[in-house]
């Protein structure tokens, strides 16, 4: 029962770090229309950043805040440059992101080298219900929480975060009224960039970072995005939590290296699933 | 239709130069040729399932190692390597097909995401099955033997590949030419459209998807010969995002694009590959600017090159003129 309860944890507070993956994913695709392939590579950067600035003497907290203002800046140049010029289409975006994904490996390369890198979170542990809880996990639960709260609030109160749904139902009305609707784009952007560059830095002490870890985030986060058919970041919430969960108890009961492989296989489910209740004239319209 | 007899004359000098290149090449270009041509091989593929019937494939160096694994596990099992060569692509086909069925309902991103985890998830199955040597890989696999000849020399393998290169050209100029090929032209643009105006949809994009997958297999199987091991390694993530970029920068859709693209990135990636490896550079040169390399071509290309390299509208332009000038009398 104790085991239970601890791979229970601690997939909570990975599905949660996938889930801030996904609803950048979400935000993004939701503004833009493209699903943004460097979206794990924020991560990355973030907890590569954090390694770093620990290391250089920063307090915790600072030095977690400033990644993540790399990884906006990430997203920011990310955005520039797959919908920045005019008449990009959708999927040449996607393209683009995914090429931009690669060309950060040669700058985190040169940067940080090829070995993965982890830092310290929160070290100590709790016991709740005679279960020993590291207080990481805690920390990870609780940030996702306020942050899907403060982006729920965002979306519903906020000025800009009206006109991004405005952008999203309907752009060329947005634009009748006077929304930016590229810059509102690069806003989701770095928006997106903050989400995946607080995943990397609350999840960078729970799994050591390596460039090239971007791929397997990406896809976890997608596969917690395409649950709520990449429309709402509260159903990548839910999307990630099932997804996490599953994952930890698989390599908990299973074995720990198919664990990627049941986000995958999901995912993939997922996705054909809903494609065989919608149909095609719809998909085409988009 | 007959082709003008200008296209003939381009495709005799190529060929020429392409086969005369193999016997003056030098030891560690050869190579270098030699991967070329089974990367062109796959871009090819590629170049028509994305460009021609409009479906991505992030993941195509899965079917290039599914032939690479066929082709190794038979002629490491006994089995003739001839044999080997020739299930190589079929097995690949047979991959795509089942993964196909399923897959192709998506569009798009979707679809992009769904080639990517099927090439993750066959790596990981490939690096934890004993059959295949975990994530070893299969060793000792034999040279190829065809009839009497054993091809042990890089120059056997250089004409063995231009001779796979030359067929898969082939069968995808009849592809594109024919009436299925002008079918998956119209599904590109509108599958509604296509469907409604009699087009099987499902079937034709399900046969190139299985057939891109084939031309994959069958340079996986020569490659898994030449190199003499696979191992899940030997194809990663990285090698599908060059096959993209080297259909993107030659242009998608083209049998040429594909060429010129497959030659052109090689050529610019073993230039900056040979600097890299200079005296004084560090030694994570050659891979950070390969990543660099790749995806810097490919944005450039997608941004401001949205035909690719090979235009045919400008290169016809220039044609034209250049024509004019030296048709004029002066």
């Amino acid at each position: 029962m104790s085991a239970f309860l601890s791979y229970l944890v601690s997939g909570i507070a990975v599905g949660c770090g996938f889930a801030l993956i996904g609803s950048g994913l979400v935000i993004i695709h939701r503004v833009t229309h493209v699903v943004n392939l460097s979206q794990g590579m924020y991560a990355v950067v973030a907890a590569l950043s954090a390694a770093t600035f620990l290391a250089a003497g920063l307090p915790h907290g600072v030095a977690e805040l400033c990644a993540v203002l790399v990884a906006v800046v990430a997203g920011l140049l990310t955005g520039l440059v797959a919908i920045g010029r005019r008449g990009t289409t959708p999927l040449s975006s996607l393209i683009i992101t995914f090429a931009v994904g690669i060309f950060a490996y040669a700058v985190e390369v040169l940067t940080w080298g090829d070995q993965p890198r982890s830092f310290p979170g929160l070290p100590g542990a709790i016991e709740i219900a005679n279960v020993r809880v590291q207080e990481q996990y805690l920390l990870v639960v609780v940030a996702s929480a306020a942050i899907f709260l403060a982006l729920d609030l965002f979306f519903e109160r906020a000025y800009l975060g009206k006109a991004l749904s405005a952008c999203s139902s309907n752009p060329y009305a947005a634009r009748v009224v006077g929304i930016d609707v590229t810059r509102m784009g690069l806003f989701a952007f770095a928006l997106g960039g903050a989400l995946g560059g607080l995943a990397g830095v609350l999840l960078g002490p729970l799994r050591p970072t390596s460039f090239d870890s971007d791929v397997s985030l990406v896809i976890e986060g997608f596969a917690a995005a395409i649950l709520g058919g990449l429309t709402r970041p509260i159903l990548a919430l839910m999307g990630g939590l099932l997804l996490g969960v599953a994952e930890a108890m698989v390599a908990g009961y299973v074995n720990g290296s198919y664990q990627t492989d049941v986000a995958l296989v999901l995912m993939l489910a997922v996705m054909i699933g809903q494609t065989a209740r919608r149909p095609s004239l719809d998909a085409e319209g988009q | 239709m007959k082709r003008p007899p200008r296209t003939h004359r381009v495709v005799a000098v190529v060929a020429v130069v392409t086969l005369v290149l193999p016997a003056v090449l030098r030891e560690s270009a050869l190579s270098v040729y030699i991967l070329l041509e089974l990367a062109a091989i796959v871009t090819v593929g590629v170049s028509l399932l994305m460009g021609y019937a409009g479906q991505v494939s992030l993941g195509q160096a899965a079917f290039y190692a599914s032939g690479a694994n066929a082709a190794a596990l038979l002629s490491l099992h006994g089995f003739p390597t001839g044999i080997g060569l020739l299930v190589a692509p079929i097995v690949a086909a047979v991959f795509a097909l089942i993964v196909g069925i399923p897959l192709l309902r998506l569009r798009g991103h979707h679809l992009a995401f769904a080639t990517l985890a099927t090439q993750l998830i066959y790596l990981s199955m490939v690096g934890r099955m004993h059959l295949t040597g975990g994530d070893i890989g299969l060793q000792g696999i034999p040279p190829l033997t065809l009839g009497p000849f054993v091809l042990h020399a890089d120059r056997n393998y250089a004409y063995l590949a231009w001779a796979a290169l030359a067929l898969v050209v082939l069968i995808t100029h009849n592809v594109m030419t024919s009436r299925p090929g002008r079918a998956l032209r119209a599904l590109a643009t509108s599958e509604v459209a296509a469907e409604s105006s009699g087009v099987p949809v499902g079937r034709y994009k399900l046969a190139v998807f299985a057939l891109a997958a084939g031309f994959a297999g069958l340079a996986g199987g020569i490659y898994a010969f030449y190199v003499g091991y696979v191992a899940p390694g030997s194809f990663p993530v990285l090698l599908s995002f060059e096959y993209v970029v080297m259909a993107v920068v030659g242009g998608l859709g083209t049998i040429e694009g594909a060429l010129v693209g497959a030659a052109l990135v090689t050529v610019v990636v073993q230039s900056l590959n040979q600097v890299a490896t200079l005296g004084g550079m560090p030694s994570y040169a050659p891979i950070v600017l390969s990543y660099a390399a790749y995806s810097g071509l490919l944005i450039v290309a997608v941004l401001f090159l949205p035909q690719g390299i090979v235009d045919k509208e400008r290169l016809r332009a220039l044609a034209t003129r250049w024509r004019a000038r030296w048709t004029t009398p002066r």
